[in-house]
């Protein structure tokens, strides 16, 4: 107990401590504007791999470290689509995806925002034309929000979630 | 090597049938047999007291454009003296068929059926002929790899299900789970079989991210390619990104600069520093053990908040390139690295005695997921998991790549095979590449970082390279083509080899323990499905 204790008080605050976000994801369309304003700047997030190279995930997965802590924001990850506002989906669509994406957007529950973390889920990236990729996410699904970057630091995804949340 | 030799002369008296082929690569011996003979050969070298052959690869190769034939290439890594030996044979023309070596080798069962999905080969005599890489939706006859097959039409989709072995019998309940998983995780499907709690059987059903890498690597140049490399498995873009740089490099003759050798171990070590830091935190955290999670993905992020300030990248992705590494560090650089390395080992020292202190904690990772010693040796099984499983084996030390001749690598093992000591492989390298990381510091030589790279690729040349990433045993084997394209491109993940052992450690366990060892083996998807 003691040696925690210690621990906690010698490691201090670590949330906040990293650089800023640099790029940004493109501005927000108005509609996207009016179907977050329904979360009340909450946002429980279903993430979704269709296909992606695992560096997007390792991101997103940095989001819920200490460090960036998006929960203080009200951001959190939910287990099912059914629980979620808001679908991030990595990667391009493989074939082997394809169905299993329009089965967890038909789960989730309306309204709901679907945003396109990285270049692959955007326009398929490096995997671009292969036999085995259907397309980008907006082929399936409709795309609300798109963060770039491949993969986009977790700064500028933290500044890209935080931003769905403002009041237009 | 007089060890070499005798077991050069060895096949050759056993075999009298078999040609041995000139290689220019030294330790590396390379047979052609026929077809018919594979299996007893490949037997011989896999069960022989003194070869104690472990299948490190298994591909195939499409050359009917040029001579009409498919090739095969068996390679085996020699236990004791960790050599390799290279079988290989041809299927003339029309024969679509090759002897199975899975009845005796249980490592090679996912190889021959990839090759069946990717190629149409089959392999006579497997024990599983289901699909492997092809769903069932995929379309009859649609064979990737074929070099008639075009890489950029989508695939159709026909009807099919996937069967699973089934266990029936009274109180038998089958358990799916994914592709989609609760966490921030890739996709894959298991199937489990259980009775009560226990598993019984549990069933893998992967490939669910399969983009076709190995086609698009056959649409790029020789040189241009290593950013598809950096993206076969994203958490470990150093790992392959040098393996595919060294393929290379060895097919255009090039020696990369003893400065570029050593920065490439650097970058090496701290692509396994983030990741061990944060596979003990995930551990840790999957027993509801929150706090070292908390701690852990701290240091990893600050390992990659390094990586960024260093290089404009977390993942190093773009530093390697055909002929060494793109960017220099200053004398000032290595010293940030070095004071941010002690501090981090103090950092983890204290955090790993609070661990070692929790003896709930121990109580779950101990005997949990077991992988004996013996499947994980049928099973080729690589890295952390194979030496977790009493497997001494680590490519720095046995193949030395990048600057590791001159580094000496302390590979540390134990014999449980259990999570705890999946867990504590992982300790220990994390020290042991913090003092590595120190030592390349002092170490490093001065002068340049890569060389220019000239000298053309001959069409048909082809090369292997080998890199201990942080998983395990990262192979690729490129094969030129004309005007420095790329004909053949082989990538395996450790993961691929490791995936089919977690079936046999799951056994006995409960279902609520699989998070917990599959945390323990964290294998990629996206490395394994290509
Ligand atoms: S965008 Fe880049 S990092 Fe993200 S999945 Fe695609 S290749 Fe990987």
């Amino acid at each position: 107990m003691f040696r925690i204790l210690k621990k906690s008080l010698k490691t201090g605050v670590a949330t906040g401590r990293h650089p800023q976000a640099t790029q940004s994801s493109e501005p927000l369309t108005p509609e996207a504007h009016k179907k977050a304003s329904a979360f009340n700047r909450s946002l429980a997030i279903r993430e979704v791999d269709t296909g992606s190279c695992n560096a997007c995930e390792v991101e997103m997965n940095a989001l819920t470290n200490p460090v960036y802590d998006a929960e203080r924001f009200g951001i959190h990850i939910a287990a099912s689509p059914r629980h979620a506002d808001a679908l991030v989906v990595t990667g391009p669509v493989t074939v082997n995806m394809a169905r299993a994406l329009k089965d967890v957007y038909k789960q989730t529950p309306d309204p709901k925002l679907v945003i396109a973390l990285g270049d692959c889920a955007i326009d398929c990236g490096a995997f671009k034309g292969s036999y085995a990729v259907t397309g980008p996410v907006d082929r399936h699904i409709p795309v609300d929000v798109r963060i770039p970057g491949c993969p986009p630091r977790p700064a500028d995804i933290l500044k890209a979630l935080t931003d769905i949340q403002e009041r237009p | 090597m007089a060890e070499t030799k005798s077991c050069d002369t060895e096949l050759k008296t056993a075999f009298p049938s078999i040609v041995q082929r000139d290689t220019t690569q030294r330790e590396f011996s390379h047979f052609f047999v026929a077809k018919d003979l594979l299996p007893t050969i490949a037997r011989h070298l896999h069960t022989q007291p003194g070869l104690h052959g472990r299948l490190a690869l298994l591909w195939a190769v499409d050359n009917r454009p040029a001579r009409n034939t498919y090739e095969l290439h068996y390679l085996f890594t020699l236990e004791p003296s960790h050599r390799w030996v290279l079988l290989s044979t041809e299927l003339a023309k029309d024969d679509r068929v090759f002897p199975s070596i899975t009845p005796h080798i249980h490592a090679a069962q996912w190889y021959e059926r990839e090759i069946r999905d990717m190629f149409g080969l089959i392999p006579q005599g497997h024990p599983d002929l289901r699909r492997l890489v092809r769903h069932e939706h995929w379309p009859q006859g649609a064979h990737p790899l074929k070099k008639d097959f075009p890489w950029d039409r989508a695939l159709g989709r026909q009807q099919g299900e996937h069967r699973f072995h089934r266990i029936e019998g009274e109180g038998v309940f089958e358990v799916p789970v994914g592709p989609i998983h609760a966490g921030i995780i890739e996709p894959g499907h298991f199937r489990f079989s259980v009775a009560g709690e226990p598993i019984m059987q549990l069933e893998l059903h992967h490939f669910w991210t399969h983009r076709g890498v190995e086609k698009l690597f056959e649409q790029q140049p020789l040189a241009a390619a290593v950013p598809l490399a950096e993206r076969v498995s994203g958490d470990t873009t150093f790992g392959h990104s040098l393996a595919y740089c060294q393929a290379v490099e060895s097919l255009r003759h090039l020696d990369v600069p003893r400065r570029g050798r050593y920065l490439r171990s650097l970058f090496l070590e701290l692509e396994r520093l983030h990741n061990h830091l944060g596979d003990v935190g995930a551990i840790c955290n999957d027993t509801a053990y929150a706090l070292p999670h908390a701690h852990c993905s701290r240091m990893k992020e600050q390992i990659m908040q390094l990586n960024d300030r260093l290089t404009g990248s977390r993942f190093l992705r773009g530093l390697n390139r055909v002929g060494g590494v793109a960017l220099d560090l200053t004398a000032a650089q290595l010293a940030e690295i070095a004071a941010e390395i002690d501090r981090m080992e103090q950092d983890f020292s204290e955090l790993e005695s609070i661990i070692a202190h929790n003896a709930s904690l121990i109580d779950r990772l101990e005997a949990t997921g077991v992988l004996t010693e013996r499947t994980a040796w049928d099973h080729a099984v690589v890295g952390v998991v194979g030496r977790a499983s009493g497997l001494d084996q680590d490519l720095r030390r046995d193949r030395p790549f990048a600057a590791y001749d001159e580094l000496s690598v302390k590979v540390v093992h134990y014999r449980y095979g259990d999570v705890r000591a999946r867990m504590r492989v992982r300790m220990d390298e994390i020290h042991e590449s913090m003092r590595l990381i120190r030592e390349i510091r002092l170490r490093i030589p001065q002068g340049p970082v890569a060389v220019e790279s000239s000298p053309r690729a001959q069409a048909g040349e082809w090369a292997l390279s080998a890199v201990e990433g942080w998983r395990g045993e990262i192979l690729y084997m490129v094969m030129a083509g004309d005007n420095e394209t790329i004909q053949r491109c082989k990538v395996r993940d450790p993961s691929f080899v490791n995936w089919p052992a977690i079936q046999w450690a799951v056994i006995g366990n409960i279902i609520p323990d699989f998070p917990l060892i599959n945390k323990s083996f964290n294998l990629s998807y996206a490395g394994n499905d290509l």
